[in-house]
């Protein structure tokens, strides 16, 4: 099944390829419509493949990293164009289809981790929600945090504008609100999977720490309007904080018996 | 501070609130007071000043100062360090500070929820979803954490068991009773891999153990060409050789042709996993390798069992994991069984849960997750936040 594959993550990638260049340097209404309907077959594209997939397995394909990995780029895709859809940030757009492009080769490259065993705990509905809506709340915090070191390293001509901040705001207002959602949706899988909402495994620290960090910005950003700068260096923290729970757990002494940390 | 010392001058005894009916009395003495506080000193400094963004940010960040102890010293196992003993840096959610802290937070929470909902204002909406939703959560798992009950029992095929085990291992009777009726376990194929003959341990390349799973008929295994003859996923041995049979400790086997793609020589013969049971067989390649069969992982165990209750209840149900039953407020959870047995293992261990909070602890979160989707809608308030300055 896996076999026509690779046909279908390259229409895909080559569809989302014209549509984040589109993008990135039409000026015309038309060309952005054309972009918005390229992405949009892509993502399609994807869709009809994991439909199939589904109907020749007989079962969710949710169950392999491989899996979830397209998955992961149907949705990423998906939001990014409702994103679009609603508020027209093109970089949010190309920034989802760039990603989503990163997954779709990773998985073409590695194909033999599509059919991994995976353990009974993680074999549960919520799996997918949970790690999905985390991942994309990573990728939008990720970006929030590129918009934070660009404006700390490159503050060129020494005049404060309030368009970057502006738009680090606006990714992690939504970034937040997913990371609350994959937060909330992980504690209610826990209830179900291990009998208690919240256990303070060191995964769940570490996420509850990302979460307070951009808490602070947030709150920072109402005490502090006007400090852009520290706000920014908030920011950039955050991101290490992030990236500390998203990879760094797993080498933590900490860390040694979580059920969190990834083994591959 | 205040909580440091606190911790040190109490000798490190580990804070446990009341259970019912206490928690909840507290809970409302609390309520009460807070409603109080608002209601007559609103106008007075202190209690403006609590109620503002300038008193949450020392809050949070106190708080997350503190969960990154947490995310740093290892919870909850005995610590060298005699600081971290001291200060109770190894089981901080017990100790002082983190109690006091949380106190605060709730204290700034529940006036700066009463603050915007007076008066009432739908642009708020959001704000009160976050506020009072957190509120909740922290408020309800606090005075909640003394009522819950979890028990571990260990559920022997027919036979019925009613008594529970509590993590320091003391038994306890319940009010419920389950006969395990069958316990099943769905294996996935096993996996094989080379072994070092000197070492015996796994070959690595590239700073990893390399398996392959046996669901195909021909793969690659490091620099042997695998061809799959024939596979039991439960069998028994006689003499040389085989055969299918299914009973207690039979284990999966495969016969192999293994190529050496270096020098293209021709192994053949059976591996086998072994089980409590059944010696596990190597096929030996050549000096340095041989090819062996790790023990089938579990794709998926359930109980079955009949379940009844003090009230007359009864009823059967099938425990998985991830998929608890639910019966009297109890909730009965799929935990373990006996790995050494494996798929022959006739006990299984089940986990009750009772906690009779989880209801306005759900109410919280689901609160919380309204105000995330309203600030994924509504994003930052349009004028740049300053309205919110208190």
């Amino acid at each position: 099944m896996w076999l026509n594959f690779p046909v279908f993550a390259s229409v895909a990638i080559l569809l989302w390829m014209a549509a984040t260049g589109l993008f990135l340097f039409s000026a015309s209404k038309i060309l952005n419509r054309l972009a918005a309907g390229l992405s949009v077959s892509g993502t399609v594209v994807l869709l009809v493949f994991v439909i199939m997939l589904w109907m020749a397995i007989d079962r969710p394909p949710m169950r392999t990293l491989g899996e979830t990995r397209l998955w992961y780029a149907i949705f990423l895709s998906g939001i990014g164009l409702a994103s679009y859809f609603r508020w027209k940030y093109k970089w949010l757009v190309c920034y989802s289809l760039t990603l989503a492009m990163m997954f779709l080769s990773v998985n073409l490259n590695h194909p033999e981790t599509y059919d991994k065993t995976l353990m009974p705990a993680l074999q549960s509905q919520w799996f997918v929600p949970h790690v999905i809506v985390y991942i994309f709340a990573y990728a939008l915090l990720g970006a929030s945090s590129l918009v934070a070191i660009r404006n700390i390293f490159v503050k060129s001509s020494g005049k404060t504008t309030s368009e970057p901040i502006h738009m680090a705001d606006n990714l992690v207002y939504l970034g937040f609100s997913f990371l609350t959602l994959g937060l909330l949706f992980g504690a209610l899988w826990a209830k179900e999977a291990w009998g208690h909402y919240w256990t303070w495994d060191p995964k769940e620290t570490w996420a509850f720490i990302t979460w307070m960090f951009y808490l602070i910005y947030i709150h920072y950003r109402f005490r502090n309007p006007l400090a852009h700068n520290k706000a920014m260096m908030i920011l950039a923290v955050s991101f290490v904080i992030l990236l500390v729970c998203w990879f760094g757990v797993n080498y933590l002494p900490s860390a040694q018996n979580s059920v969190h940390v990834y083994t591959e | 501070m205040l909580g440091f010392a606190l911790q040190i001058a109490s000798g490190g005894t580990s804070f446990r609130l009341a259970g019912f009916p206490w928690n909840l009395i507290s809970g409302f003495v609390f309520l009460g007071f807070l409603l109080l506080l608002f209601w007559f000193l609103k106008k007075h400094a202190v209690i403006k000043w609590l109620g503002s963004v300038k008193a949450a940010l020392p809050a949070i960040f106190g708080f997350t100062f503190l969960v990154l102890l947490m995310g740093f010293v290892k919870q909850d196992v005995q610590s060298k360090n005699m600081l971290v003993e001291l200060l109770g840096l190894n089981h901080l959610v017990k100790t002082w500070p983190f109690i006091l802290i949380n106190l605060y937070l709730l204290v700034l929470l529940g006036l700066v929820t009463l603050k915007r909902l007076t008066p009432f204002n739908l642009k708020n909406f959001g704000f009160f979803l976050n506020h009072f939703g957190l509120f909740l959560v922290l408020l309800s798992t606090a005075l909640g954490s003394s009522d819950v009950k979890t028990l571990n029992m260990d559920c022997y095929e027919d036979q019925t068991e009613w008594r529970g085990r509590e993590a320091n291992g003391t038994m306890v009777e319940l009010p419920i009773a389950i006969k395990l009726l069958n316990f099943n376990i769905e294996e996935f194929r096993p996996k094989l891999t080379i072994i070092d003959n000197k070492t015996g341990k796994i070959v690595i390349e590239n700073n990893r153990e390399k398996f392959e799973l046996l669901d195909r008929d021909a793969f690659d295994l490091f620099q042997y060409h695998l061809e799959v003859d024939t596979f039991y996923a439960s069998s028994g041995r006689v003499e040389e050789n085989y055969y299918p049979v299914n009973e207690p400790g039979s284990s999966p086997s495969a016969r192999i042709k293994v190529t050496n793609l270096m020098d293209q020589s021709v192994s053949h013969g059976w591996v086998c996993s072994g089980s409590y049971a059944m010696q596990p067989e190597a096929l030996k390649l050549n000096e340095n390798h041989s090819l062996i069969m790790l023990p089938a992982e579990p794709k998926k165990f359930s109980s079955e069992v009949s379940i009844v209750t003090k009230d007359g209840k009864s009823q059967t149900a099938l425990i998985e994991v991830n998929k608890p039953f639910r019966i009297n407020g109890w909730t009965i959870y799929q935990l373990g069984y006996n790995t050494e047995m494996g798929r022959w293992s006739d006990l299984s261990v089940l986990q009750l849960v009772r906690d009779p909070w989880l209801p306005a602890v759900y109410t919280g979160i689901f609160l919380m997750m309204a105000g995330a989707i309203f600030l994924f809608i509504f994003g930052k308030p349009k004028s740049g936040g300053t309205e919110h300055v208190a």
